[in-house]
């Protein structure tokens, strides 16, 4: 039942035709048109690959042979738009359309701006909700008298800390 | 010790701790060279206009980049092997001592001359005087002579631990049964914080380290009193 030539049928058609690129796939299924053999050259459009392995148009009509039988002769003799023409029969996408970029930036910064703000949330729930409170330690009247010792320790007396003190005038430099 | 928030290495407290920090100052100058001209690089390939970039050659760019890099870690190796030798010198020390890593305390035997040992807890934070340092104070600092060679010989009653003194430039590993030299001579008289470095139980953070140099008639009067006191 599970294996009924419908439901096969019905795979084939949709989703897997997308995944699936064996020959023996292909052979099966020769009306398929968007079954992709990458061993072969492809079009692509990107700035450093200026001129793509194959032009875009593979299958010239018959108007486009015409156009193709006039591109040997003399340029000079093309008009604008055959010549533009031209060019979309070789290219799909001319450069400044290549590098317009997109708007996905904004998406992608407002994605990392939601995270951001919901990490923020956690922390500040985990700072309520979850720590007690710091060593006594921390005090101001404690962290004063902890200074007034390093100083008179002269603690880091070359660059660091004690070096920012000045003992003459007993003030910070 | 260090101060809150402090970012770079303590100032030296002695002459080997200054070469290291010499070193540093010359190894991270070109980490940060090197960051730059990789950074703009990568910005200068993203940002560029240019199209036929994957068409072209050189020999001349090739080995440049292959022996700049052979030459900077040249560069860095040499001064690096040079403190390496300076550290390993034989020092002929005045004053050879003995700390033993316990869980959880250090414990320092002076026994050149008279028998002297005494064990060195850390001071809990509940009993602490208003000012000092938590989780770094000990209720007996080892004393030692300023300008001497000191010889620690370090090892561990049970299991690993590690004795660092980072203003000493002075790390090493207690093991169990071995005895480890390393050695020092304080340049300046002062107070110098540690904490044990190798991880031995549940209360390894809680371990420190403290070393008191003094001068030489300083040293004597210390040793004295704790002899009375033992």
């Amino acid at each position: 039942m599970l294996a009924s030539r419908a439901l096969v049928r019905g795979l084939q058609s949709g989703f897997w035709r997308r995944v699936s690129t064996s020959s023996g796939a292909r052979a099966a299924h020769p009306h398929d048109v968007d079954v992709l053999d990458c061993s072969a050259p492809q079009y692509n459009n990107r700035p450093d690959t200026p001129w793509p392995d194959v032009p875009f148009v593979r299958n010239l009509s018959a108007e486009q042979k015409k156009l193709k039988e006039k591109e040997k002769g003399p340029w000079t003799q093309l008009t604008k738009e055959e010549k533009l023409a031209i060019y979309r029969l070789t290219h799909e996408l001319s450069f400044p359309e290549m590098n317009k970029g997109s708007k996905e930036w904004m998406t992608v910064l407002g994605g990392i701006f939601y995270f951001l703000g919901f990490t923020a949330l956690l922390v500040w729930w985990q700072r309520v909700y979850v720590y007690g409170d710091v060593p006594h330690t921390f005090s101001q009247e404690w962290v004063e008298k902890q200074t007034q010792m390093m100083i008179d320790m002269r603690v880091n007396p070359v660059q660091g800390f004690s070096n920012k003190w000045d003992y003459e005038k007993k003030q910070w430099k | 010790m260090a101060h809150p928030a402090q970012m770079g290495f303590q100032d030296a407290a002695t002459p080997v701790m200054e070469e290291l920090l010499h070193f540093h100052d010359h190894a991270l100058m070109i980490v940060y060279l090197i960051s730059t001209m990789v950074f703009y690089i990568i910005v200068a390939m993203v940002t560029t206009e240019l199209t036929n970039k994957y068409i072209l050659d050189s020999q001349e760019i090739e080995i440049m980049w292959t022996a700049l890099p052979a030459i900077i870690l040249v560069l860095i190796a040499m001064p690096s092997i040079r403190v390496l030798y300076l550290m390993d010198e034989i020092n002929d020390p005045h004053l050879t001592i003995k700390a033993m890593g316990h869980q959880w305390y250090w414990s320092y035997e002076y026994t050149d001359y008279e028998n002297l040992t005494f064990d060195s807890y850390m001071t809990p934070t509940q009993d602490l005087t208003p000012g000092q340092f938590r989780l770094l104070e000990t209720d007996h600092r080892m004393v030692v002579p300023t300008d001497a060679p000191i010889r620690v010989l370090v090892s561990a009653e049970d299991v690993l631990h590690s004795w660092a003194v980072p203003s000493l430039g002075v790390k090493m590993d207690a093991v169990p049964g071995r005895l480890n030299q390393t050695a020092f001579i304080a340049s300046r008289a002062g107070v110098f914080y540690g904490q044990c470095s190798e991880i031995c139980g549940a209360n390894h953070s809680f371990m420190p380290i403290v070393v008191e140099a003094v001068p030489l008639e300083h040293f004597e009067i210390w040793t004295a009193m704790m002899m009375e006191d033992v």
